[in-house]
């Protein structure tokens, strides 16, 4: 199978997007069944029903506006301390809303297929995000359809920090959908059950400070150099239909970096 | 006739089932989704072995690589293998009972699965153990009927 050779090679890049945005087609095709019916579903809600949601919403929206408020605040204070540190100010991300057309079909791999590609700006390696944090990366482009690798998959790992006491380390996917570790955490380091794993912003794919992953257990082997941390990420990752994608490339904001 | 031996019967075959590989499922059922598009490439196979060989079983298996989003050709090779062991013995395969049909083909499957492994294994792919083979139940369970539907269809259509 010598085509497994040149999977990355450049001339080989057209008859890639063409396969991708076919494969995305026949995904879509093949969960059109189930979009008609959760479509007259939505058609089909009653009056009363949508009067609730519509009140609990507005209540919702209240409620994040005035938290949005002091968000401004925080902000403008903290890029003074930022200016008064000397270090470059963290740039907060534009978004581009993407759907989820499907889930690729492997249940070994964490792809999701999205309706953004190329041709609406969308790049290699951009950050992926849910409305609780950090899903993952885009890893492979079509012209109007990307895919984009969860963090939970085997084969993916994002530089994190804790966000109590800025420890850094490296979240590895494991393949299981509610998982990420954390290897190679000396013994002594502080961290605990419930801490709460940030991007650093290290090697500067992912933009620091969005919330990847809370700590549900810490196993000390007896005689192991290192702590094996278990975390859940925070995004829900096997639910929901639309994924933020950061538009803008990241600035790395650790000024220890420079 | 030269011409006339409806192939498109086969490829549209493999579509449909290469449809119903892309449809959504919840991930935990994932695991067990039968292998249709294999089952129904080895059934041509095996009815029509001057025809459907390992170039259709490698150009399948890249459909399926492209559609999981996988090391490309990895799939098509596990394909390949196995679909060499029914060109060498398909006249004996066709003479098994329904069980042993079954069996055999349901080892097939995932002899293909785990030279696929293998292969993503090797360039870095892999890495949830052995649970890729629990698709092989359920694809043994689907090997009866899914042989009287297209034998229905060859039949019907005179594929030869």
């Amino acid at each position: 199978m010598s085509l497994f050779w040149f999977r990355d090679s450049e001339y080989l890049r057209g008859a890639r997007t063409v396969a991708l945005d076919t494969s995305a087609a026949a995904y879509s095709l093949a969960s059109s069944p189930l979009r008609a019916v959760e479509a007259t579903d939505d058609y089909l809600q009653s009056r009363q029903s949508l009067r609730e949601e519509n009140a609990r919403l507005r209540q919702e929206n209240l409620v994040l506006k005035g938290r949005t408020q002091r968000l401004a605040a925080v902000l403008a204070e903290n890029t003074r301390y930022k200016a008064l540190l000397n270090s470059t100010a963290m740039l907060e991300g534009d978004v581009m809303v993407a759907e989820v057309i499907a889930t690729a079909a492997d249940p070994a791999r964490h792809i999701l297929v999205l309706d953004k590609g190329e041709s609406q700006g969308v790049r290699e390696g951009q950050p992926l995000l849910g409305a609780d944090g950090l899903m993952g990366q885009i890893v492979q482009l079509g012209e109007s359809t990307s895919r984009a690798l969860l963090v939970t998959d085997a084969i993916h790992a994002v530089p994190v920090q804790v966000l109590r006491n800025g420890v850094r380390g490296i979240a590895e996917g494991t393949g299981d959908i509610d998982r990420l570790i954390v290897r190679h955490v000396a013994t002594t380091t502080d961290i605990v059950v419930g801490d709460t794993l940030v991007t650093s912003g290290l090697g500067g794919r992912f933009p620091p400070g969005y919330p990847v992953a809370e700590v549900t257990a810490i196993t000390a082997e007896p005689g192991a150099a290192f702590l094996t941390v278990t975390s859940r990420p925070m995004a829900q990752l096997d639910r929901g239909r639309h994924v933020m994608l950061v538009v803008d490339k990241p600035t790395i904001a650790v000024s220890a970096d420079r | 006739m030269i011409g006339v031996n409806n192939g498109w019967v086969i490829a549209s075959s493999l579509l449909v089932t290469l449809l119903f590989h892309a449809a959504p499922l919840p991930l935990e059922w994932r695991w067990f989704r039968p292998e249709l598009v294999m089952l129904t490439l080895f059934y041509w196979s095996l009815a029509l072995p001057h025809k459907v060989g390992i170039v259709s079983a490698a150009v399948t298996g890249l459909m399926v690589d492209v559609l999981n989003g996988s090391a490309v050709g990895a799939l098509a090779m596990g394909m390949v293998v196995a679909d060499v062991f029914i060109l060498l013995n398909y006249q004996r395969i066709r003479q098994f009972d329904g069980l042993q049909q079954s069996i055999t083909l349901a080892v097939l499957v995932a002899l293909a699965l785990l030279v696929e492994h293998w292969l993503m294994r090797a360039v870095g792919l892999g890495g949830t153990g052995l649970a890729f083979l629990w698709s092989v139940p359920l694809t043994l369970l689907c090997w009866l009927p899914l042989r009287e539907i297209l034998r229905g269809l060859r039949r019907q259509f005179e594929v030869l």
